[in-house]
C-alpha cells in the first residue's frame, strides 16, 4: 500500500506541476477549451484514486471542482474569474494535503466547506481569493521532501534492459574467445568479476522492470463492488499472492484480460442471492482471484463459485455458428466443450448487459494472453462455479526454449509450447504414413506429425525412425508431432524480435545468438501447424476419432516411484529406468577413492544416492536402474510406491542437467533426472582420464543439487572434503572462514549484491558467472 | 554541407550508399541460411553480439542471387526500423561527396532499379544511383505483397 501512496503523490504532485502553466493561460482565458479539460481531467483522477485510498477530504474537495468544470464543459455555465480562484484555491489545497500525506503530518482541520463553497456559481467571494488557509505557513514546509522514488519512461528502461542483454551476449562471446584461446590467468580474474558485475546489472534491471501484482490487483475489489452493486448481487472478493512480482510491461498486457474475465465472473457466473439460496449455496458469492509464481511463469487462477458454464448452449452455439460440425460436437470432450467459450462470436449470455455478454471477449481475451507467449485455460463444473488459469511467462525477452537441430543447424523452440518429447523407436511410438501425410501414434494418441526437415526445404540425412518427436501444443490445446533430427540442450534464450522480412516466412517469433554466437532462429508452433498445412481448430478434436478422452488425459503423466533417499527427502525416479528394488548388506558398499560402488550377486555396480546420507546399520534397500546399456544403484531410505506426474517433467530429462521439483501427494518432490544420473555414474569406468578434480562440500545440499551437475558437466571429478590436492573448491563460507586445500577457490554468495569484502565472489544463481569461472579455471589445469 | 556518400558495387555497378545510414562495412562472419525466408534475405549474421538480417541486394534487384552469398563477403551494416541489417556487397570502393541532390533517371533501368532508388547523384567521379534502402530491405514487390 506504501508502494501505491507514494506513487499516488508522486503523480498528484507531477501533475500539479505540469498544470501550473495550464493554469495561467486559462486564468487569461478561462473559454480555453484544451485548458479546461486538462485541469478537468487532473481533478478526476484525483478524485478516482483518493476513492481508492479513502482521503474523503481530497475526494470531496476534487469531486466538486470536477462538478464545476464539468458545468462550464457542458457549457451550463461561463467559466468567470470567480470560478477560476475557486478552482486555484482547491489546487493549492490538494497540493498541501498531498505535502502533509507525504510527511505523515496530520491534515490541517476545516476549510475544505469553504472552498467548495466558493465554487458555488453566485458565490459570494472575493476577486482575490486568499491562497493561504489554515496552518499555510512558511515555504520550506512546502519544499519538497527528499525523493524517494523518481518516474521514468519505460522506453528508457527498455533500452537499457537491451543493452544488459547486448552485454551478457557479449560477454558469453568473450568467455568463449576467452576459452578457445585458453588466456592467461591475469585475464581470467578481472573476466569473472565482470562476469559477476553484468549478472548484478541484468538482475537490478529486470527487477527494475518488475512489479508487484498488487498493482494490478488492486483495483479489483472496487471493480468487484461497483459492478456487483450494479448487478445487485452479493460478492466477496478474495485475492492472494499480490506480492507476486512481473514484468511491469506484462502486468498491462494482462489487465485487459483479468479484468474482463473477472467481469464475466460476476455478471455471468454468480448467481443473485435468490438463486444462490435456492440451490443450497450461500447468498453471497465468492469470486478468488490467486496468483503465483511457477518457474519462468506466473499463473494466475481466477475461480468463481457461481453456476458454470453451461457447456451443452456452448456446443449448440458453436455448431450454429459453424465453428464445429455437428457430428464432431458429440465427440467432443468436457474440456473441450468448455473452451468453445475462446471461439470467436461465441457467448452464453442471452442479453446483453452493458458489463459483459456482447460475445467479443474471451476470443480477444485468448489471442492477447497467447500474443505474449501465455496460456489461458479454463475448467468449470455446471453448478460449482468456473476457473480461469491464465499462464504469462515472467518477462517479454529471456524466453526458455529448446534447442533442437536439422542437418547441424540449430532452432530453438519455446518451451511454453512443448507437450512432451519422444524418441522414434519406442514401443508407444510409432509412425506411418497416410496418402502422403504423416502420422504419430504415441501411446493411445493419433497426432499429425510435421517433419521440420521437409517444412524447412532442408535436406537432412536423418531417417525418419531416428528422428525425435517433439509434441507441440497449440494455443487452443491442440497437438501435433514436430519430427527432427537431433534434441540439444533446454536453454534461457535472450530473444531479439526478427526482421519484417523474416517475419513474412511464418514460421519465426524471434532470433536469438548462443554462447559461441551463432544467430539461431526461434520457431512458432502455430506458424508451424499452418505452413505444414494442418487444419487447425480441427486438429485435436479429429485425433478424437482414436483416442479417447481419459486416454489422452493419462498420456500426459508418466509413471514414477516415489521414495525416500538416505538423506530423507522425498524424491521420485521415473519408473521407466526402475528395474527392481534390491536390499544389500551395508558390508556390500565399497568406495574406489571416488565413487562409491555396490556389489549385488556377482556384479559390482555404481552406487548414487549414498553419498546423501549415513548408510543404514542393517540393510540397504537400492534401485538398480537400467538406461538400456549401463547399469547404476542407487541407495534409498524407503520406496513410498507409484504416482503419477506430468511427463513433462520427465521431458527434461532428455538432455535435462537438473533435477526437477514436482508437488507430488501435495509436498515438494525432487524428481531425479536419470539421465544425469547415468550420465555421472553410468560412464565414468570406462572413461578412466584424469580429469581435473573439483572439491565441494558434501553437507551443503544447494551445492551438491545446483552446483555439482554443472561442475561435473564442466569436466571435473568431484570429491568431498578431506581429501588432497583439489584443482578448485567451491564454497558458499566465506573467505575468512577457514582454510580450503585447493589451488583456486570460487565463493558463491547468496546476496546478489557484490559483498566489499569478497570482490571475486560470485552470486549463487549467476550460472553464466560460475560456469565461465569453470571453464576458465579448467584451461588453466589442462592448458 | 554536400552529403557524404560510400560508394560500393552491387551487381556489378556502382551504386551509391548514404553513409549516414551506415553504420559500419564489415565482413561476414558467418552466414547462416533462414529457411523458407524471402530470397532476398541471405541469411543471418551477427555482430557483436547484435543478430544482422543479411539483405542479397542483387536478389532483391531482380538480378539474380549474388555470387557471394556466404561467410567472408563484404556487407554494410544499416539500421532500418529498429532491426540491424547486413546488405551483401560486390565490393567497397570509397566515400566521396555528393555534387548534387537526387534527381530522376531518364532512361529506362534494368530489374527493379527504378524502385529501389532514389535516382541519380552527381559525384566527382561521374553520376551514381543512390539506393533506396528501405526498399531493398523490404525486397521485390511480390514479397511484400505476400
Amino acid at each position: 500500500m506504501d508502494d501505491l501512496l507514494a506513487d499516488f503523490l508522486a503523480e498528484t504532485r507531477e501533475m500539479l506541476e505540469a498544470l501550473g502553466g495550464e493554469l495561467i493561460a486559462w486564468e487569461d482565458d478561462p473559454s480555453d477549451r484544451t485548458r479546461l479539460d486538462a485541469i478537468f481531467r487532473f481533478f478526476h483522477t484525483v478524485k478516482g484514486n483518493c476513492g481508492f485510498f479513502e482521503f474523503p477530504r481530497l475526494e470531496a474537495l476534487s469531486h466538486a471542482a470536477e462538478d464545476a468544470l464539468a458545468d462550464v464543459r457542458a457549457d451550463r455555465r461561463r467559466a468567470d474569474s470567480a470560478l477560476v480562484s475557486a478552482v486555484f484555491a482547491i489546487l493549492d489545497r490538494i497540493g498541501d494535503m498531498a505535502d502533509a500525506l507525504e510527511q505523515g503530518a496530520e491534515l490541517p482541520d476545516g476549510g475544505d466547506e469553504d472552498l467548495i463553497a466558493a465554487l458555488e456559481p453566485d458565490a459570494d467571494v472575493p476577486a482575490a481569493f486568499p491562497l493561504e488557509f489554515a496552518g499555510g505557513d512558511d515555504d520550506q514546509h512546502k519544499a519538497p521532501s527528499s525523493q524517494r522514488s523518481i518516474r521514468l519512461p519505460v522506453e528508457l528502461l527498455d533500452r537499457v534492459m537491451s543493452s544488459v542483454s547486448d552485454m551478457v551476449l557479449a560477454r558469453n562471446e568473450l568467455a568463449r574467445r576467452l576459452r578457445e584461446s585458453s588466456a592467461e590467468a591475469s585475464v581470467g580474474e578481472p573476466f569473472e568479476r565482470l562476469s559477476s558485475i553484468i549478472a548484478d546489472v541484468r538482475d537490478a534491471m529486470t527487477r527494475t522492470r518488475m512489479q508487484r501484482i498488487d498493482s494490478l490487483f488492486a483495483g479489483i475489489p472496487r471493480l468487484v463492488r461497483d459492478l456487483s452493486a450494479e448487478l445487485g448481487k452479493q460478492i466477496m472478493v478474495d485475492i492472494d499472492g499480490g506480492e507476486v512480482e512481473l514484468d511491469r510491461e506484462m502486468i498491462e498486457i494482462i489487465r485487459n484480460p483479468l479484468t474482463h474475465i473477472i467481469r464475466n465472473a460476476v455478471d455471468h457466473g454468480i448467481e443473485g442471492a435468490a438463486a444462490r439460496v435456492a440451490s443450497g449455496k450461500r447468498d453471497m458469492g465468492l469470486l478468488s482471484i490467486s496468483a503465483r509464481q511457477s518457474g519462468n511463469q506466473i499463473q494466475i487462477d481466477i475461480a468463481d463459485d457461481g453456476r458454470g458454464i453451461d457447456d451443452a448452449r456452448l456446443v449448440e452455439k458453436a455448431v450454429a455458428a459453424g465453428i464445429v460440425a455437428a457430428a464432431q460436437a458429440t465427440r467432443l470432450s468436457p474440456r473441450e466443450r468448455t473452451a468453445l467459450i475462446f471461439e470467436p462470436g461465441i457467448s452464453t449470455a442471452d442479453t446483453v448487459t452493458s458489463i459483459s455478454g456482447r460475445g467479443v471477449g474471451m476470443d480477444v481475451v485468448r489471442a492477447n494472453i497467447e500474443r505474449v507467449g501465455g496460456t489461458i485455460e479454463v475448467e468449470s463444473t455446471p453448478g460449482k462455479g468456473t476457473r480461469f488459469s491464465l499462464r504469462v511467462p515472467l518477462t517479454l525477452t529471456i524466453i526458455p526454449a529448446l534447442t533442437v537441430s536439422i542437418d547441424g543447424q540449430r532452432f530453438a523452440i519455446p518451451r511454453s509450447s512443448i507437450e512432451e518429447i519422444a524418441r522414434v523407436g519406442q514401443d508407444t511410438l510409432e509412425l506411418s504414413r497416410v496418402g502422403g501425410a504423416m502420422l504419430a501414434r504415441i501411446r493411445e494418441r493419433r497426432l499429425p506429425c510435421l517433419i521440420l526437415a521437409d517444412l524447412l526445404r532442408m535436406e537432412s540425412g536423418v531417417e525418419d525412425e531416428e528422428r525425435t518427436l517433439i509434441v507441440l501444443r497449440l494455443t487452443g490445446g491442440e497437438l501435433f508431432a514436430l519430427a527432427v533430427d537431433r534434441v540439444h540442450d533446454h536453454e534461457e534464450l535472450v530473444v531479439k524480435p526478427v526482421a519484417p522480412a523474416i517475419i513474412s516466412a511464418g514460421i519465426y517469433a524471434g532470433t536469438t545468438l548462443t554462447d559461441d554466437g551463432t544467430p539461431i532462429l526461434l520457431l512458432e508452433a502455430t506458424g508451424l501447424a499452418k505452413a505444414g498445412g494442418l487444419e487447425f481448430d480441427t486438429l485435436e478434436r479429429t485425433t478424437r476419432q482414436v483416442a479417447t478422452p481419459e486416454a489422452a488425459k493419462a498420456a500426459r503423466t508418466t509413471p514414477v516411484l516415489l521414495f525416500t533417499g538416505l538423506d530423507g527427502k522425498r524424491k521420485a525416479m521415473p519408473m521407466a529406468v526402475v528395474v527392481r528394488l534390491e536390499e544389500v548388506a551395508p558390508g556390500a558398499v565399497e568406495t574406489d577413492g571416488v565413487s562409491m560402488l555396490v556389489v549385488i550377486g556377482e556384479r559390482v555396480l555404481p552406487l548414487a544416492g549414498a553419498d546423501l546420507g549415513p548408510l543404514p546399520q542393517d540393510a540397504l534397500r537400492l534401485f538398480r536402474l537400467h538406461d538400456g546399456q549401463c547399469e547404476v544403484a542407487y541407495a534409498i531410505g524407503e520406496a513410498l510406491g507409484i504416482r503419477q506426474i506430468q511427463a513433462e517433467f520427465l521431458a527434461t530429462d532428455q538432455s535435462g542437467d537438473r533435477d526437477g521439483v514436482a508437488l507430488i501427494d501435495g509436498q515438494p518432490t525432487s524428481v531425479i533426472a536419470s539421465y544425469k544420473l547415468f550420465a555421472r555414474h553410468g560412464v565414468r569406468k570406462a572413461a578412466g582420464e584424469s580429469l581435473p578434480v573439483c572439491l565441494l562440500p558434501s553437507d551443503d545440499p544447494w551445492i551438491q543439487n545446483f552446483v555439482r551437475p554443472m561442475v561435473e558437466a564442466a569436466g571435473y571429478d568431484v570429491v568431498d572434503e578431506g581429501s588432497v590436492d583439489a584443482d578448485l573448491a567451491i564454497t558458499t563460507e566465506p573467505a575468512h572462514g577457514g582454510k580450503i586445500n585447493a589451488r583456486k577457490v570460487i565463493r558463491l554468495r547468496a546476496d546478489p549484491a557484490e559483498m566489499p569484502d569478497e570482490p571475486e565472489s560470485i552470486y549463487r544463481y549467476d550460472q553464466a558467472g560460475l560456469l565461465s569461472a569453470l571453464h576458465l579455471s579448467r584451461g588453466r589445469t589442462c592448458p | 554541407m554536400n552529403e557524404l556518400l560510400l560508394i560500393v558495387v552491387i551487381a556489378g555497378e556502382r551504386i551509391a550508399l548514404r553513409s549516414g545510414d551506415v553504420q559500419s562495412v564489415i565482413e561476414l562472419d558467418l552466414l547462416a541460411p533462414v529457411p523458407c525466408a524471402p530470397d532476398h534475405v541471405a541469411g543471418l549474421s551477427a555482430l557483436r553480439s547484435r543478430v544482422l538480417t543479411v539483405i542479397d541486394c542483387q536478389c532483391a534487384l531482380g538480378l539474380g542471387m549474388a555470387p557471394n552469398r556466404e561467410a567472408g563477403a563484404p556487407a554494410a551494416v544499416i539500421d532500418h526500423d529498429g532491426h540491424a541489417y547486413a546488405l551483401l556487397l560486390d565490393g567497397i570502393r570509397n566515400v566521396t561527396e555528393a555534387r548534387s541532390a537526387p534527381g530522376p533517371v531518364r532512361t529506362r533501368m534494368g530489374g527493379n532499379w527504378a524502385g529501389m532508388s532514389h535516382g541519380m547523384v552527381e559525384t566527382d567521379e561521374g553520376p551514381v544511383l543512390l539506393l533506396d534502402v528501405g526498399t531493398v530491405i523490404a525486397g521485390p514487390r511480390e514479397v511484400r505483397a505476400a
